[in-house]
């Protein structure tokens, strides 16, 4: 069985910058795969180039065999893969309750969306359970905390029923209590799931992540399991001078 | 906004039933036949600012170009009553030869044969379908070029706005095919029934309200359909909506067809009311008297922005029967007052003004009660 996404020899250039540089990556069927590296190593392109945001300008990036290449962006999600984004995006006009109902019906006939929608489906009550959200539901998702902000986005993917889900940062800016629950509510996705998760939250990753991939400048500069990784000496010297850099840019 | 949307759906239907009796009863018996007609114009217009409701205050498409859709239906009904009375006058046109009658206006510029454009229009049945398939197919056109390259914002305002200027200057330009500045008039009878006939114009203007009153129903039922929650989205996060799988594109086309489709219909209707359809009624300036008409009666409602062009085409008559000139600046004046101080308009302020006399009436107890929710 081929897998389920394949990066090969992919390539981004902004203004003569190359974001990503030749990069190959596989994740196989089921996965939970975590993406880290410093900033500005790539990871958020890389996602962009999958979702069909940033044209690659070589490369391609294979679903279960077939090119994404050219797509845009909701003909990539019709084909099974969502996303969040960094900050998070809900329509704040709409309720949380409209806000799931939307992402679970695009795969309707459109003229079967100019009828009034009756009820909740089992799709979307079953995402409102998921994220916890359910006495929320009528609430207009403007009201939402940074949180649930967060939840709600994850439950749209969820409604979506993606087979693959590419989360950027979805513990960014979270309390430690939003953390956990963000972190069961992940495990729980990636039951039946392949998801592929940006983080920079290395409590997060220790807690979490099985395997972990790491971008550096652009280029894949380690893979494997979190204690792999975590012993390979260039992650380490990458993240250690990253940490003086810190030290003294914040000392001055 | 959910507070408005809320109490509107509980009072909507009873304030509809009042509005509807008052239009298609009262407002006949009641108003002289002069005034009925101005305010047959009246509902004319708000048609086309239904359109803009939907387009712009559901959609976020600023159209400032309505006018051409406008034209499209006036056009296409003007040149069907033209080509009527020209077979039924037999001085005007049969003269010239063996073929069909011409319209007084190509006699007058020398035209000597009816032009290809003009000759389905003697159908009645092509008349109609093309005053609503017309601008629905240009709107269709137009919409996936320049939607799907995302050209949105002002970007898209100004290519509506250009559009606008150079179909006023393509009608100017063909007189011959068009009656160029003077445009299309002198129609004396619509499916055999004489216009000038009391009656006539009574029973157009009930058409007209019942026109409005099924479009804004239709337009309503569309805005409470998961279509309508879908266009709130696009209009508030386009490129977000894309990752929810829907192509954005596909979305503000239809409704900016279904807006040209509704402004087709009210040019088609304006002619036969106000007798005549010419450039200067559907160019820039009445294309934006319309947004601003939406805008001072709430784009975010439907019901306001048929309220907007009842009132401020009310108040242009009347303001401009006393001071020919100082419309234009209260005109404008109103626009900066509603867009600064009342960005949902008048419907907005009437709501507004609605809670805070019920909060009044009930105190504290439902006011902490929506902070703790909230929290």
């Amino acid at each position: 069985m081929s897998p389920i996404i394949e990066v090969r020899g992919l390539s981004v250039v902004f203004d003569g910058f190359r974001a990503l540089d030749g990069v190959d990556l596989t994740v196989e069927r089921g996965e939970l795969r975590f993406l880290i590296g410093p900033n500005g190593a790539g990871k958020t392109t890389l996602i962009d180039v999958v979702t069909g945001l940033t044209r690659p300008a070589s490369g391609e990036v294979l679903l279960a065999g077939r090119s994404l290449t050219g797509l845009r962006e909701h003909q990539i999600v019709r084909l099974g893969v969502g996303r969040t984004f960094q900050t998070s995006v809900v329509f704040e006009e709409l309720t949380v309750l409209e806000n799931l109902d939307l992402a679970a019906a695009f795969r309707r006939p459109l003229l079967s969306l100019a009828r009034r929608r009756r009820g909740v489906s089992e799709t979307v009550a079953e995402a409102l359970e998921t994220t916890g959200l359910a006495g929320l539901a009528d609430r207009p998702a403007g009201v939402l905390s940074h949180g649930q902000r967060q939840w709600l986005e994850i439950g749209m993917l969820l409604a979506q029923r993606p087979e693959v889900l590419l989360l950027d940062e979805p513990v960014a800016g979270m309390s430690r209590a939003e953390r956990e629950r963000t972190g069961e509510l992940l495990t729980s996705v990636a039951r039946d799931r392949t998801v592929i998760v940006v983080e920079h939250d290395m409590e997060f990753l220790r807690r979490y992540a099985s395997q972990v991939t790491v971008l550096h400048e652009g280029r894949v500069l380690a893979e494997g399991s979190v204690e792999e990784v975590r012993g390979d000496p260039r992650v380490q010297e990458v993240y250690i001078g990253r940490r003086k850099d810190d030290a003294v840019s914040a000392g001055s | 906004m959910n507070a408005v949307t809320n109490l509107a759906r509980l009072r909507g239907p009873g304030i509809f039933a009042v509005v509807a009796a008052l239009a298609l009863v009262v407002a006949p018996l009641a108003l002289e036949p002069f005034r009925l007609g101005l305010l047959a114009k009246y509902l004319c217009f708000a048609i086309v600012a239904l359109g803009i409701g939907l387009a712009w205050g559901q959609g976020g498409m600023l159209t400032l170009g309505q006018g051409v859709f406008f034209g499209l239906g006036g056009y296409a009904m003007g040149m069907h009553l033209k080509l009527v009375e020209a077979s039924s006058l037999p001085s005007s046109g049969s003269s010239s030869g063996g073929g069909p009658a011409l319209p007084d206006f190509m006699v007058w510029s020398g035209v000597e044969e009816l032009p290809a454009l003009w000759a389905p229009f003697a159908d009645p049945v092509f008349a109609l379908a093309m005053v609503v398939a017309g601008p629905v197919l240009i709107a269709t056109v137009l919409g996936l070029l320049v939607f799907r390259q995302r050209v949105r914002g002002a970007y898209f305002a100004i290519l509506t706005q250009a559009l606008a200027a150079a179909f006023v200057i393509l009608l100017v330009g063909q007189q011959g095919l068009t009656g160029g500045t003077n445009g299309l008039t002198n129609f004396f009878e619509l499916f055999g029934r004489d216009l000038a006939d009391d009656s006539t114009q009574r029973g157009l203007y009930i058409v007209v309200a019942l026109v409005l009153g099924v479009l804004y129903l239709g337009a309503r039922q569309l805005v409470n359909s998961r279509f309508g929650r879908l266009l709130v989205a696009v209009r508030d996060g386009e490129d977000r909506v894309r990752f929810l799988g829907y192509d954005p594109a596909v979305v503000k086309t239809i409704v900016f067809a279904i807006s040209a489709g509704m402004a087709g219909l009210a040019g088609a209707l304006f002619v036969p009311v106000v007798g005549i359809i010419s450039p200067a009624l559907l160019g820039v300036v009445p294309s934006l008297e319309l947004v601003v008409a939406v805008a001072v009666g709430g784009r975010f409602a439907l019901a306001g922005a048929v309220l907007g062009a009842v009132v401020m085409g009310y108040a242009k008559t009347s303001f401009s029967e006393q001071f020919a000139d100082g419309w234009l600046y209260l005109q404008g004046a109103l626009f900066i007052l509603v867009m600064t101080l009342a960005p949902k308009g008048l419907v907005g302020l009437a709501a507004s003004a609605r809670e805070a006399l019920a909060a009044r009436r009930r105190p504290a107890v439902p006011a902490s009660r929506t902070v703790k929710e909230i929290a």
